[in-house]
């Protein structure tokens, strides 16, 4: 990128004041907000004691997990393209030519080093089939590096557990856009 | 001989101890800055008490100590060992001529409270062993064959040199005041006219104040460690106890500085009122003095920390700029206030304290104003000229 | 000397070039989309992809007459004064509508769909399709069928261009490949009874401009743009096709012709496509060894104080060879024709140096069947082994070579105390027992090897090498072309290319470097000469440098 390329937008430091030229007064001023702060309220939540409060479990990133579709089969048409997008590269997929009648392709395996992952949810984006989902699953552990790589069966399993709570994310979308009613009233 | 021995056993008890609580200070002042908590659930081991967290110093140097003495292949084994050693060590030796509280009356006299009394050239072995610390900083930024490690320590000797000058500017202006080079004179002089020389050198503390936070090397001027940058700096490739020892050494300065400060300029071990200023006392006078001394030093730590979360590190040129252009002309104008002072008003601070505090304060805010026109710090910052850049 | 106009670029052609539209446009710097039309197939202009505006410049005025309509650009010849226009707005259009129709009935099943990421209809579209798909989208499915043991068609993917028809009517001759129904119906299929299979089968895959034709090997196993290419040489027979190896992580996921005019053309046998899987064979040998001899040959002075104890170390393994070899006395060597040229010409140094009156053998040449040469010219030889003829002129240079059968007795009878074995045939069976045996006579015997054979076990000193795909060097082809390529991945743990383990024998330091190698191969031996100055992506004859030798 050259300097004078376009899409450089220069920006130029603000001229200081007497004020900022003795630097003392803004000094007293930085101390005044950290002091403010030395007695305001704490955001701490004191896990485990308290939990913490999430306050949309529809956009959290915890624990991913994988759907299934209306017949219970696993929705992942094996297309890697969450692996493309993971930047963590943790997602490790073993497709092949699925079993079933109208599907073409299925993952054989899916991996998720869940120690690996920065649960940054590029994955769920990148989902062409919204077969991936991050839950708000967030207080994971194990006792070894093993046991934090998720097979599928286990992504399967996290997806039993939550669906009751989180339904698929597809399909809060399309209801809450079928709810959608023409809103009253104003230009139509 | 035993009397030392005494006194240099208990200073580095009470020394490493406060160390060690100052880090845990330190982490929570940074949680309450920052609306947390801070570390608050190690109290006594086994059991459930927590403690506020009390537990967690001696926790963190448990852990410490049975970490793994770890040394990367690629480093100056000797040096690399040497290191936090001769920085450590000087740090504490800084200790044998400060004094922690006046004196303690016995039948036959009385004991300083300092581990070698009426040594005539305190100041100057104050200064000589800070200047061996910049070497424990350079020697491990060298020997870590780093090069954030070494880049650390470059900046370091830099900003230690450039900023000894206007220390030693500040303390010159004591010096003149008081005539000696001797901590506890200077604390004598403080408490016998009752004018701190923070009130009578306004100018010569805020100097002092600044070089001596630079030289802790503490934010806005911890430079030499610059984690986001220099991802730590000359400690990088350090782990384990050698770690604790530059922790530690750095705890150490900090609190040296902050009894330089309490000493050179509040007044030391005098509070008005209750502690008198003679030699003639009571244990309890003495005791006390001890308290007013160290109320003073955690106040001024307090200082430090809430200074460190509360401004941003300065750029390197900035650095310098403020060294150079800022510190040293105020410095220099300080000691010849001082200096027109003793020659011409010499019994103006006995006579009119007032007076005197309020010509000085009035004479540095003139000075600091003018410095601020003439030198502003942001300057350098504009774009450069398109072309100039690298491309 | 004609002159072309490709937008506002002039175009200077050769006296006696005939290309067309598209290839002139791609001299220039211009891309001309196009599915039908291949370079090394008829043209049949039905896609209209390539559609452009032209016109002629007359010399004189200058006046450029443009036609009125639009025409392919792929059959259009570029004369004197021709002048293209592709970049107007009614090309755009053209070309918008074009990707639209196409697109009415592609299933876009991008996401499972092997061919994503390297399909020109994707990229096309990119560049120039519309924003907005204004047909309805349809099922996530393509349907599927069969073309032959390789190759699966995907019947929806497919966008009519009839290049693989068009290929097996003209590359192959075998005809399986047609189009049925007509108009919107239109569909590839093959006559039932005669699927596709012939030996150049796997081609059309890569000709399709789009996923309509996967790759039964290649089906499915990873995505294209995971895999990383490296330029290789097919070792399958002594045609010596350019190829690429696409790998991904040290494993190869699949094998493609790489464009040579000199050689393979566009094109590549099946026997080679899909015959390098013994790459990854769990068989291969991995991890050097030392046998000591005293069961297989009790009076010889070798030492005799029982088996060395397991893994080894290579480095301990190839000092230890050295010195045995070097204390045998009497040295003959093996070369085989899956070596590189460079390799071979260590292996003589090395020889040369330990025993000036070395043997040099050559090892067996497999061969199979007949040469089979398809209408098209595209000749697939019996003789199954990529180097002979680099091995040999190597060899020769070293003096006069034997023939394998030649040396057997004299390894045998005890001329020899020391044999020097390099294999690497991918065939299991290519020594007998018979032949190992006599081998076996001598007290040393060093042998390279990818697979376990009756002559390894019966090797003193045992160094797994590796495969073409992991070794940089020079082959040169039944026709004298050489051409040097890189390794695409690197060798199983515990293997080491001949290359690397001639390079250590020779007390060189840092890694084998071939290129270093081969510039002494040309200085030292007249018939390689032409390659001295560099070996281009095609490769390089080498006839001249055999006249000169002559
Ligand atoms: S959340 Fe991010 S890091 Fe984790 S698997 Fe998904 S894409 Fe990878
Ligand atoms: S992106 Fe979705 S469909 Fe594709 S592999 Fe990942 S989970 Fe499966
Ligand atoms: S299958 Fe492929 S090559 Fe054959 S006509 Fe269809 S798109 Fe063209
Ligand atoms: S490429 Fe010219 S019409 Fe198909």
């Amino acid at each position: 990128m050259k300097p004078d390329d376009p899409d450089i937008l220069w920006v130029d430091e603000p001229k200081l004041g007497l004020a900022g030229k003795l630097y003392l007064p803004l000094i007293a001023q930085g101390l005044t907000t950290t002091t403010k702060h030395l007695f305001g309220k704490k955001v701490t939540v004191s896990y485990p004691d308290s939990e913490p409060e999430i306050a949309n479990p529809l956009i959290y990133r915890g624990v991913h997990r994988l759907n299934r579709d209306e017949q219970g089969r696993v929705k992942c048409v094996a297309c890697f393209l969450c692996a493309t997008a993971c930047p963590a590269h943790c997602i490790d997929i073993i497709g092949t030519e699925s079993p079933w009648e109208d599907r073409e392709k299925y993952p054989e395996s899916f991996t998720i080093d869940e120690l690996r992952c920065i649960y940054c949810g590029m994955c769920e984006e990148a989902c062409p089939v919204d077969a991936i989902e991050l839950t708000s699953l967030y207080n994971l552990t194990g006792r070894s590096r093993e046991e934090m790589v998720f097979d599928k069966e286990k992504l399967l399993s996290v997806f039993d557990q939550t669906k009751d709570a989180e339904p698929m994310k597809s399909q809060t979308v399309a209801n809450s856009l079928a709810d959608t009613t023409p809103p009253k009233g104003g230009a139509s | 001989m035993w009397e030392a021995l005494i006194k240099i056993g208990l200073l580095i008890f009470v020394i490493m101890t406060a160390v060690a609580y100052f880090v845990l200070l330190e982490r929570k002042v940074a949680a309450w800055v920052q609306d947390r908590k801070g570390p608050n659930r190690v109290g006594l081991p086994l059991t459930k008490i927590r403690l506020f967290g009390m537990g967690q110093p001696l926790a963190d140097g448990v852990k410490m100590v049975l970490k793994e003495e770890y040394i990367p292949g690629h480093v100056d084994k000797a040096l690399y060992v040497l290191a936090p050693i001769s920085i450590l060590a000087s740090a504490l030796a800084t200790f044998a001529v400060i004094p922690f509280g006046s004196i303690w009356p016995t039948a036959d006299g009385y004991i300083d409270f300092v581990v070698a009394p009426g040594f005539d050239a305190g100041l100057i072995y104050v200064f000589a062993l800070s200047g061996i610390a910049v070497y424990g900083v350079i020697l491990g930024g060298w020997a870590s064959n780093n090069k954030y490690s070494f880049l650390g320590g470059l900046r370091s000797s830099a900003q230690l040199i450039a900023y000894e000058i206007p220390l030693s500017l500040g303390i010159l202006g004591i010096v003149l005041t008081a005539g000696s080079l001797r901590l506890d004179t200077v604390i004598a002089q403080q408490a016998e006219t009752g004018m701190w020389n923070a009130f009578v050198q306004p100018l010569g503390f805020v100097v002092f104040l600044v070089a001596a936070t630079a030289e802790a090397a503490r934010l806005p001027f911890d430079l030499p460690e610059a984690e986001q940058e220099l991802i730590g700096g000359f400690h990088t490739e350090y782990s384990g106890m050698k770690l604790v020892m530059y922790a530690s050494a750095e705890f150490l300065h900090m609190i040296t500085a902050a009894f330089l400060i309490v000493i050179l300029f509040l007044g030391g071990w005098h509070f008005w009122g209750i502690t008198g200023s003679g030699t003639e006392i009571t244990w309890v006078t003495a005791l006390l003095r001890v308290l007013v001394l160290f109320a003073k030093i955690c106040l001024v730590v307090f200082g430090f920390m809430m200074v460190r979360w509360t401004l941003p590190r300065f750029r390197f040129d900035q650095l310098m700029a403020l060294a150079w252009k800022v510190m040293l002309p105020l410095g220099m104008v300080n000691l010849v206030l001082v200096a027109a002072m003793v020659e011409y008003f010499n019994n103006a601070v006995a006579e009119k304290p007032l007076m005197v505090f309020l010509v000085m304060t009035g004479l540095m805010l003139v000075s600091i104003v003018v410095t601020a026109v003439l030198a502003p710090l942001g300057s350098r910052n504009e774009r450069s000229p398109v072309g100039d850049l690298p491309t | 000397m004609a002159k072309v106009w490709i937008n506002d670029q002039e175009i200077e052609l050769g006296d006696d070039e005939r290309l067309n539209g598209i290839q002139v446009a791609r001299r220039a710097g211009v891309d001309v989309p196009h599915y039908c039309w291949h370079p090394g197939l008829s043209v049949v202009a039905s896609c209209r992809m390539c559609l452009v505006e032209t016109g002629s410049k007359n010399a004189e005025t200058g006046e450029v007459s443009m036609m009125p309509k639009l025409v392919p650009a792929c059959q259009t010849p570029a004369k004197d004064g021709t002048v293209f226009v592709t970049d107007s707005d009614k090309v755009k259009h053209a070309r918008a509508f074009v990707e639209e129709a196409l697109l009415i009935d592609h299933p876009i099943d991008c996401p499972i769909c092997d061919k994503a990421g390297e399909c020109y209809l994707q990229d096309y579209h990119f560049e120039h399709g519309q924003k907005e798909r204004r047909a309805d989208i349809k099922p996530f499915t393509s349907r599927r069928r069969p073309m032959g043991e390789t190759v699966t068609l995907f019947v929806d993917r497919c966008v009519m261009c009839t290049r693989c028809v068009r290929f097996t009517r003209e590359i192959t001759g075998t005809n399986e490949l047609m189009t049925v129904q007509r108009g919107a119906h239109e569909e590839i299929d093959v006559f039932p009874g005669f699927p596709l299979e012939n030996k150049l089968s796997g081609n059309v895959v890569d000709l399709c401009p789009v996923g309509a034709l996967g790759d039964q090997d290649f089906l499915y196993s990873q995505r294209v743009w995971f895999m990383k290419t490296h330029n290789s040489v097919c070792t399958g027979c002594s045609t010596g096709c350019s190829i690429r190896v696409d790998e991904n992580q040290d494993e190869v996921y699949r094998v493609r012709p790489r464009e040579n005019p000199h050689i393979n053309k566009w094109w590549m046998c099946d026997d080679g496509r899909y015959g390098w899987r013994y790459i990854h064979d769990d068989a291969r040998l991995i991890g050097p060894e030392i046998q000591n001899k005293q069961d297989a040959n009790a009076d010889s002075g070798a030492n005799g104080d029982g088996p060395l104890p397991g893994p080894m170390e290579w480095s301990t393994v190839i000092a230890k060879a050295d010195e045995d070899v070097r204390a045998a006395g009497r040295l003959a060597v093996v070369l085989s024709p899956y070596l590189t040229v460079e390799e071979a010409f260590l292996l003589c140094t090395y020889a040369r140096e330990v025993d000036s009156q070395v043997l040099i053998a050559l090892g067996p040449v497999p061969q199979l069947g007949e040469d089979e040469t398809f209408p098209s010219g595209f000749t697939i030889h019996a003789e199954k082994a990529p180097n002979r003829r680099g091995v040999e002129e190597v060899a020769a240079s070293f003096g006069k070579a034997l023939s394998f059968e030649e040396l057997l007795p004299k390894v045998a009878a005890k001329e020899v105390s020391a044999v020097w074995v390099t294999a690497g045939y991918p065939q299991a069976n290519w020594i007998d027992e018979s032949a190992a045996s006599q081998l076996a006579k001598a007290d040393v015997l060093v042998v390279q090897d990818i697979f376990d054979s009756p002559l390894w076990q019966a090797a003193t000193h045992r160094l797994p090498s590796a495969t073409f795909a992991e070794k940089e060097g020079s082959y040169v082809n039944f026709a004298n072309r050489l051409q040097s390529v890189p390794w695409a991945i690197r060798p199983p743990a515990g293997a080491r290319s001949e290359g690397g383990v001639l390079w250590r024998l020779l007390g060189r330091t840092g890694l084998y470097q071939a290129k270093q190698v081969l510039a002494e191969v040309t200085r030292e031996i007249p018939y390689f000469r032409a390659a001295a100055d560099g070996v281009s992506e095609f490769g390089i004859d080498l006839t001249i440098g055999m006249l000169a030798e002559a």
